[in-house]
């Protein structure tokens, strides 16, 4: 992963101490995210909703 | 009475009963062990002693009167350190919380208390129940009583050490991606994820919402039992909490797996993960012997383990960083490496993701749920392979995600692992079993009946 691109976003996401202190464990952070993505066969369905959707009055 | 550190919870209470035991012998017995064993294992952040002595004292006045304040009444109970007690720290096994004093009790705590428990004190974790077996931390890292060269599993490591090394006979611990029934398969003992809202997480430190589990363990099923009967309930302060009526876990223990039809997940150690050789063998070891008690068999087909992986990471990271990210930001370098590594990748995964992988656990938890009309109870792995060595870093790194409990994280059904076997070098094999929701006691049950089939639960490790 582009490493301009990860410190971008590091510093957008606040992690500019961790990003300074930390270069490697952010770097692997990011190439990690990334990484989740092809892992999931994520729902074609437009409809399909995640679980459980919000129940209004209980429980709050 | 001899060995009293290998009493069960259950086996205490009836002797406290007939007064051939009292409180105060078996706690002294125990701080004894503790005070011996500790040192090596680490199972403790804080030991209570003083305070665990006083209440075994109060608990066997109060019985001797005639008094008995419920089902635990004297017996001891260690807790993972993100469950908060009152009055003793809550460190998260942190430097970011080393100096964490809980003001209040948590729910299952103050359950706890009201069954009569005595909190021996506070159990090692991996930092904040994410990180590892880690050495750069506040305090060390708990370790195996089988052999403490090896992991006792985590996150819930203290617990998992001390049930297994007779240093109390009960503990809680935490479960998100599997860190109740990890630590239980690793130190073979009974660890139960119950079904999700069932046990209130109120006062418990959160790792993610959405998969946050309390869970007891302990060295036998009806134990567990015990301990799920003095824990559940609902919460209306806990948003996941759901207002079941389940109660009366170990009701069905006696009752056998005739007629049962339990699904074996076999794709998820045989081609997802593939297991190691002793740990499939023990595998179809325990199928054998419920089939020998009467249930019938058949296979299941659930989603891939990396997929279940993947949904549970999203979620445990999107979540788990929307807790942790002031601290990430401001003192990264008050985590220890392994958690800082694990808790960072919140930060770089977008919404369109997030929502992404709940929409697919909806999908998933149908799946499981299409499995459940045909099987009453699912059978498959829990850990693919015996414990690491704790100071190797890449086999632990190898064989940590190499498991199949972050299923049932995902889908919220109730989970117990417990011990299968012994491996070739000494370590415990472990087997898991999976219910439908708020059918904990159908768990439970067919444990029972595993355990009465095998002798596992009757070996301990042989500590000096």
């Amino acid at each position: 992963m582009d490493k301009e691109l990860i410190a971008k976003l590091a510093l957008a996401a606040g992690l500019g101490k961790a990003l300074a202190d930390f270069p490697d464990d952010v770097a692997m952070a990011a190439e990690q995210a990334l990484g989740n993505q092809g892992g999931i066969a994520y729902p074609a369905d437009p409809a399909a909703e995640p679980w459980p959707p919000m129940r209004a009055g209980s429980g709050l | 009475m001899s060995d009293l550190h290998w009493l069960t919870a259950a086996e205490a209470t009836r002797a406290f009963a007939t007064r051939k035991l009292s409180p105060v012998e078996l706690m002294t017995a125990l701080l004894a062990r503790i005070e011996r064993l500790d040192p090596k294992l680490h199972a403790f952040i804080r030991l209570d002693a003083d305070a665990a002595m006083d209440a075994a004292r109060a608990a066997e006045a109060e019985i001797v009167k005639g008094r008995v304040r419920g089902p635990l009444h004297g017996v001891p109970i260690g807790i993972k350190d993100i469950i908060d007690v009152a009055g003793l720290p809550t460190t998260c096994h942190s430097k970011i919380l080393v100096d964490n004093v809980a003001k209040a009790d948590s729910v299952v705590v103050s359950k706890l208390r009201a069954a009569g428990a005595i909190v021996v004190g506070k159990l090692s974790t991996h930092e904040f129940a994410i990180g590892g077996p880690s050495f750069d931390l506040p305090f060390p890292p708990a370790r195996n009583p089988w052999n403490p060269d090896h992991h006792p599993g985590g996150s819930s490591s203290g617990s998992g050490a001390g049930v297994s090394a007779g240093l109390f006979p009960l503990a809680l611990g935490t479960d998100t991606g599997g860190s109740v029934r990890n630590p239980a398969s690793c130190c073979g003992i009974v660890g139960l994820k119950p079904t999700y809202g069932l046990v209130s997480r109120r006062g418990v430190f959160p790792l993610s919402f959405t998969l946050d589990h309390v869970g007891p363990m302990t060295r036998t099923v009806a134990d567990n039992a015990l301990l799920l009967d003095a824990i559940a309930g609902h919460d209306p302060a806990d948003p996941g909490s759901a207002p079941s009526t389940a109660r009366h876990f170990g009701r069905m223990l006696d009752r056998g797996v005739r007629d049962l039809r339990i699904g074996f997940v076999r794709h998820f150690h045989e081609t997802d993960k593939p297991a190691h050789p002793e740990v499939t063998a023990a595998l179809e070891d325990a199928a054998r012997v419920l089939q020998a008690a009467g249930a019938e068999l058949r296979n299941v087909t659930l989603p891939s383990l990396n997929e279940f992986a993947a949904v549970n990471r999203v979620i445990l990271c999107s979540e788990a960083w929307s807790i942790h990210a002031p601290w990430l930001r401001e003192r990264p370098g008050d985590y220890g490496q392994l958690s800082r590594q694990r808790l960072l990748p919140g930060a770089f995964i977008n919404a369109g993701d997030y929502v992404g992988a709940q929409r697919r656990r909806a999908q998933m938890i149908a799946t499981v749920e299409d499995a459940f009309r045909d099987c009453d109870v699912l059978i498959c792995a829990s850990s693919m392979d015996p414990a690491s060595r704790i100071e190797d870093a890449a086999e632990t790194a190898r064989t940590y995600p190499r498991q199949a409990r972050t299923p049932f994280n995902v889908t919220g059904h109730p989970a117990v692992a417990m011990m299968s076997g012994v491996s070739s070098n000494g370590l415990p094999l472990s087997v898991q079993f999976v219910g439908r929701y708020f059918e904990d006691a159908t768990v439970l049950r067919v444990a029972a009946a595993y355990e009465r089939g095998t002798d596992w639960h009757r070996k301990h490790p042989s500590l000096t």
